[in-house]
């Protein structure tokens, strides 16, 4: 219980609030104490005068009056009236041997116990001794209340500071036992759990968010690597197991190197399919976006335009560029080429024989739009029902099985726009395919 | 010419020591990073061959560790991965030329001959010649027997890498990767169609054919 971070908080604020407590306690007791005690002889000394202006004016006789009749009076102060002698003449008073001005004498109540009195002793011409007294307890029995008040007050925020540091810490350490329940079920191998998200949008449910946001990167490399070892086990398997046959016949009628050429060539094959394979998987492992730098997809396709217009010419067919100015998008130039490259080849492969492509290059057309790139032959097009499957590794339309080609071109485009943030989308122009990358809007 | 081989592959070494030998240049080997290096910076070699992944020190390591101690001969870098990345890492620390394995030796050998260095000209090149055929770099045109060839920008390239290397191999990937900046392997053989125009247009009634194919390995343009 104690090691939960946030009851510790709660203690450590409780305990503050407490000394704070203490201190405001302290600070109040000595300045009231101080003002009551002041308050106390002040009234004291008005006394003091009062019964010098009484002397004055009434002369002795008038002092032992008043002092008679204060005696009288409930609340009172005390008093006490001595002859120069010592002899008590009036009043409750009499202490001979108390010195002049301020003093602490124990004298007894009216109920016979003794009681600290706080005394002020003057004297009136004529050599007469005036002492006027106040009960010295009286300050401490208000410091009693006070402190009562300030104990009253210190419970309360102990009581408060330990419920709600109970609950806070209860309440926290709900959510983060239910983060960590997610984790231990993906640890055990559940990746599919994710974190979940109160809604209420403080720092836990941030971390939520972003743990699941991390946790779903994660699954897409795992989903990634099953794919690339099942593509490898798929794809790979059928022409090694080819060149193995190979192999095997050369081996058995000792033939001439004609075996081992069409063996190298088999072999060429699937590198080149392993190559394209490793590729995929590196540009969906995302790692390429520091590569990035401000690219004109005219550049590129001025490019790959020259050099494959030749070889379109020599089957009859023509291959052009049509830009009107510089389309700008942030990117990875190389992998861009690549993904132009197998798109120009798919369309002049399906198109066939005099087939007619056209690379169109789009500037952004509104603000918060990206430049496009759009690939369009006059070839038959691809089916409505087949245009999403084109895009996963090793599809290949039943049309084109006899033409070469290892599936992977369009995978590959696919996962060049996808660290691109692109959009890649198929349209029918009758007769024909248009293919239509259409990127974001530059930051 | 003389050759540093720093591959720890065994078989890989010895087949590439015999055939680069048959290929007429003189090989030493080492086995192990600490090895070539050693010999990299000891010896005077015309290139070196250094495989990337060797136990203990590194290629790019001991690639950076010559370049650091002023040796400046070519090295031709040798990789098991293909990485897109890994090609970038290898030329900036300091790599001539990068090979992905596995290759084919007629491959290796076209870099390792493109790169030798040949004893550098007296003056600074302004005209490459074959026999009669003559770029001018200045003016970038070309001309075979004084008769004026008009050429695409490309064709003008690829003639111009031919040109450089006359008399050495060169292979469809190399000019695929000067010429076109393509550093993988497109389905179509463009190289082949260009190199048929380009053969077509300097081309000569009766002169015999100066851009020649070598089966196997690439193209050479050398003096018939």
């Amino acid at each position: 219980m104690f090691r939960s971070s946030t009851l510790r908080l709660a203690a450590l604020y409780t305990i503050a609030f407490a000394i704070a407590v203490v201190a405001l306690g302290a600070v109040t007791l000595l300045t009231t104490r101080a003002a009551l005690a002041r308050q106390f002889d002040k009234r004291i000394l008005f006394e003091a005068g009062a019964m010098a202006r009484e002397y004055r004016a009434e002369g002795l006789s008038g002092v032992v009056q008043a002092v008679r009749e204060r005696d009288r009076t409930p609340g009172a102060l005390d008093y006490g009236l001595l002859a120069p002698g010592g002899g008590a003449m009036a009043g409750r008073l009499s202490a001979p041997g108390a010195p002049l001005g301020w003093s602490v004498i124990a004298v007894d109540d009216h109920r016979g116990e003794p009681e600290r009195t706080r005394l002020y002793a003057s004297v009136l011409p004529g050599g007469y001794r005036l002492l006027i007294g106040d009960d010295a307890d009286r300050v401490e029995a208000l410091d009693g209340v006070l402190i009562r008040a300030f104990v009253l007050a210190f419970l309360g925020v102990l009581v408060l500071g330990v419920a709600g540091g109970y609950g806070l810490s209860r309440g926290v350490e709900r959510r983060i036992t239910s983060i960590n329940a997610t984790a231990e079920a993906i640890i055990d191998g559940d990746l599919s759990r994710r974190v979940p998200v109160r809604g209420g949008d403080d720092e836990l449910d941030r971390l939520a968010i972003t743990l699941n946001r991390m946790l779903d990167r994660i699954s897409g490399l795992m989903e990634n690597l099953r794919q690339v070892s099942q593509d490898v086990a798929h794809d790979l398997r059928t022409p090694l197991t080819r060149l193995r046959q190979r192999l095997e016949a050369s081996l058995a009628s000792p033939a001439g190197p004609e075996a081992v050429e069409g063996a190298l060539e088999d072999l060429d094959t699937i590198l080149g399919t392993f190559a394209a394979l490793l590729r995929i998987s590196q540009i969906e492992g995302g790692a390429r976006r520091a590569a990035f730098r401000a690219t004109d997809l005219v550049d590129i396709a001025r490019t790959v335009v020259d050099a494959f217009a030749p070889s379109a010419e020599d089957t009859g067919g023509s291959l052009s560029l049509e830009a009107t100015g510089p389309a700008m998008i942030d990117g990875d130039p190389e992998l861009l080429t690549q993904m132009l490259v197998n798109l120009v080849e798919n369309a002049l492969r399906h198109a066939g024989p005099a087939a007619t492509v056209r690379v169109k290059c789009l500037p952004p057309e509104r603000p918060r739009t990206g430049a496009q790139i759009l690939v369009v032959d006059n070839g038959p097009g691809v089916p409505a029902g087949e245009r999403a499957r084109v895009f996963d590794r090793f599809h290949r339309l039943e049309s084109s099985r006899s033409t070469p080609g290892n599936g992977l071109g369009l995978a590959l485009l696919a996962a060049v726009a996808r660290l691109h943030g692109a959009e890649v989308s198929l349209h029918d122009v009758n007769p024909g395919l248009e293919v239509r990358v259409a990127f974001p809007a530059r930051d | 010419m003389k050759l540093l081989l720093v591959e720890d592959d065994r078989e890989t070494a010895a087949y590439l020591k015999r055939a680069l030998g048959e290929a007429g240049h003189v090989v030493d080997h080492a086995a192990s990073g600490r090895d070539g290096l050693m010999l990299a910076a000891g010896e005077p070699y015309d290139v070196i061959v250094l495989d990337r992944m060797l136990p203990g020190l590194d290629g790019l390591a001991i690639l950076r560790t010559i370049r650091a101690a002023k040796v400046k001969t070519p090295v031709l870098l040798l990789t098991a991965v293909g990485g897109i990345d890994d090609r970038v890492e290898g030329l900036e620390a300091g790599g001539d030329d990068y090979l992905v394995k596995p290759f084919a030796f007629a491959e290796l050998l076209a870099r390792v001959n493109a790169l030798a260095r040949r004893p550098p000209p007296r003056d600074i090149q302004t005209a490459l010649r074959v026999a009669d055929l003559e770029i001018d770099l200045l003016s970038r045109s070309v001309t075979r027997g004084g008769r004026r060839i008009d050429l695409q920008p490309r064709e003008y390239q690829l003639l111009e890498y031919l040109m450089r290397h006359a008399g050495r191999v060169v292979t469809r990937t190399m000019m695929l990767e000067s010429v076109w900046d393509f550093h993988f392997d497109p389905k179509t053989n463009i190289v082949e169609t260009h190199m048929s125009r380009l053969r077509a247009k300097i081309a000569r009634d009766g002169a015999p054919e100066l851009i020649h194919t070598v089966r196997g390995a690439g193209y050479c343009v050398r003096e018939p």
